[in-house]
């Protein structure tokens, strides 16, 4: 794994335009940074990547049917008990999930570490299926990168096929929603329905703000169409604490990513997973918080529902302190510091993508904080023999 | 391998790609009660406009006639029948358009027909469009000429909306 210096396309900019990537650079930051990527081996990406992250995935899904039995742990992960029962049926009857994306700490020789998981609202999707797929494709095509050279991205033919697969058991069309002005949300709802469109789904997409409810208890769309099915990019525990979320037991909406996603999307999953495995070598020491201040030095404090790196305070076995900003109170985990790797003095953190039970791709967000936040840049990846990348970058 | 032999995208971007790996075609219909709902379930407000525009003009040929109010309004429901007359001055009533539906056939992940047909409601609501000449449709007594009827399969699953805005309060972007 190195960081390779790569002269941009001269056309990115319009090559986003014409895929409708609209946040490749946020606030006048790139988002998007084409000028360097990762090379990885393939015994890196298969070995130390790939085979963890389904390994991961399997261990996390095999404690879902203790979790969502046990009263104790849904209170545990802070999830409102009128959901409990509705949760647990969800998982019983295994609803179709389909994307998620779990966050690694990888340096190209040491196990990655899992940092988390992102497996309800997760994005950056577009960027690693497609943008980054169009990068490699391009830079050979510029002759910059080897025609042997590939990617660990089948990203986007699971989402096809997944979808198609899923389709069949879910009401259609599927709604896909996400917050109105929030544009990566956006971008990311957009591709998934894409994708489903591809696969032959009627789809159709609204705001989460105009979900109506009727008097009976069921969702509509503005046309006061029941919403039989909706994928949301929002999360599952804000929509158990608003206004209408007390009806999603009863409505008859089936939601994707499922109501059982609740307690993967859920910090608790951590600690509840070293508890099953400790000592995996996957896996950071992980325990509930118990509040007290100050930290011990060499942890980390996560809050149950904290995302893009919001409300995390770290105490660096120097005893340094380093905290972000953001909304997210509550409950919370303590996790084991685990730097990220430094390449050329940024900080990079891997997500590792699975596709229904797939481990199909990675992308990488790169920050000068050691705490990966919104702001990271998203950096594409090759799969290169050892000695090419030097000798065409 | 390790990604994906082609990345390509249907409604993103100005754009489209050519796939090279998908061939099969899929039927869709959508069944909207108006322009502007169109708009909003599909962000495609060009289709939804010609799908419209062509149901309008073809409810104008296809619509049911009925030689008499209280036929038309036996069969529709008293607010929708209204009286038209034809070039040689023949009177007749038929049912307002109350909804079109739109039929894409895609191939390879592209629109390569797209239909506009125009919807009516039956007294009780349910949904129902001018059939094709052999499907052999629902024969209207009372009605003029020979406009049969066929119930349209994906009726939209409707429900008076009483509230809107219960969920969304979240400021910040959802994602992570």
């Amino acid at each position: 794994m190195r960081r390779v210096a790569i002269p941009p396309r001269a056309n990115w900019r319009e090559r986003a335009e014409q895929s409708g990537f609209r946040f490749h650079t946020i606030d006048g930051e790139p988002y998007w940074d084409e000028s360097a990527y990762y090379a990885f081996t393939l015994h890196q990406i298969e070995h130390d990547l790939e085979a963890p992250t389904e390994d991961l995935h399997a261990m996390a899904l095999d404690l879902v049917g203790a979790i969502v039995a046990s009263e104790e742990r849904m209170r545990r992960l802070d999830i409102p008990e009128p959901f409990w029962d509705w949760i647990a049926r969800s998982w019983q009857a295994r609803d179709a999930h389909v994307v998620g994306r779990m966050d690694l700490a990888y340096d190209g020789h040491a196990p990655a570490k899992l940092y988390e998981f992102n497996y309800d609202t997760p994005t950056s999707l577009f960027e690693a299926a497609f943008f980054q797929w169009q990068w490699l494709d391009d830079q050979q095509r510029d002759g910059r990168l080897p025609v042997a050279a590939d990617q660990f991205n089948s990203i986007y033919e699971s989402l096809v096929e997944a979808l198609a697969m899923i389709a069949p058991q879910l009401p259609r069309p599927i709604r896909f929603a996400a917050l109105r002005d929030a544009v990566e949300d956006q971008g990311t709802s957009d591709y998934l329905r894409d994708c489903a469109l591809q696969a032959g789904i009627e789809c159709a997409a609204l705001a989460i703000e105009d979900v109506g409810l009727s008097a009976d208890g069921r969702y509509t769309d503005l046309d006061d169409a029941v919403i039989g099915t909706l994928f949301k990019l929002y999360p599952l525990e804000d929509l158990f604490r608003e206004p209408f979320g007390r009806h999603l037991p009863d409505s008859g909406l089936r939601l994707v990513e499922p109501p059982w996603k609740a307690v993967l999307s859920n910090k608790g999953i951590l600690p509840l997973l070293w508890e099953a495995h400790e000592g995996h070598p996957n896996l950071l020491p992980a325990y509930f918080d118990d509040g007290a201040d100050p930290l011990p030095a060499g942890w980390v404090r996560k809050p149950l529902h904290s995302r893009e790196g919001a409300n995390v305070r770290i105490a660096l076995p120097d005893g340094e302190r380093i905290e972000t900003a953001g909304p997210y109170t509550g409950p919370a985990i303590r996790q084991a510091f685990h730097p990220l790797p430094q390449f050329d003095g940024r900080h990079a953190l891997i997500g590792s993508w699975v596709v229904g039970d797939r481990a199909c791709g990675i992308g990488i967000r790169e920050d000068a904080s050691p705490i990966t936040r919104d702001s990271a840049r998203f950096v594409p990846h090759a799969i290169l023999e050892a000695g090419t990348a030097t000798l065409l970058a | 391998m390790k990604r994906s032999r082609t990345a390509a995208l249907l409604i993103m971007g100005v754009t489209p790609l050519a796939l090279t790996s998908c061939s099969r075609e899929t039927q869709t219909e959508g069944l909207y009660t108006s322009v502007e709902s169109c708009i909003a379930q599909t962000n495609d407000s060009y289709n939804c406009q010609q799908a419209f525009d062509q149901a309008r003009r073809q409810a104008e040929t296809d619509a049911p006639r009925y030689a008499s109010r209280e036929a038309c309004v036996a069969e529709h429901g008293a607010d929708t029948c209204q009286p038209r007359s034809d070039a040689s001055g023949h009177s007749y009533f038929m049912p307002l358009m109350t909804g079109f539906l739109i039929g894409q056939l895609m191939r390879g992940g592209q629109t390569v027909d797209l239909n506009g047909a125009p919807a009516f409601q039956d007294r009780a609501g349910n949904w129902q469009r001018p059939a094709a000449p052999s499907s052999g449709g629902v024969y209207r007594p009372g009605s003029l000429g020979t406009t049969a009827m066929a119930p349209i399969a994906a009726q939209p699953d409707r429900a008076p909306t009483v509230s809107r805005g219960g969920f969304g309060s979240r400021s910040a972007g959802s994602g992570g």
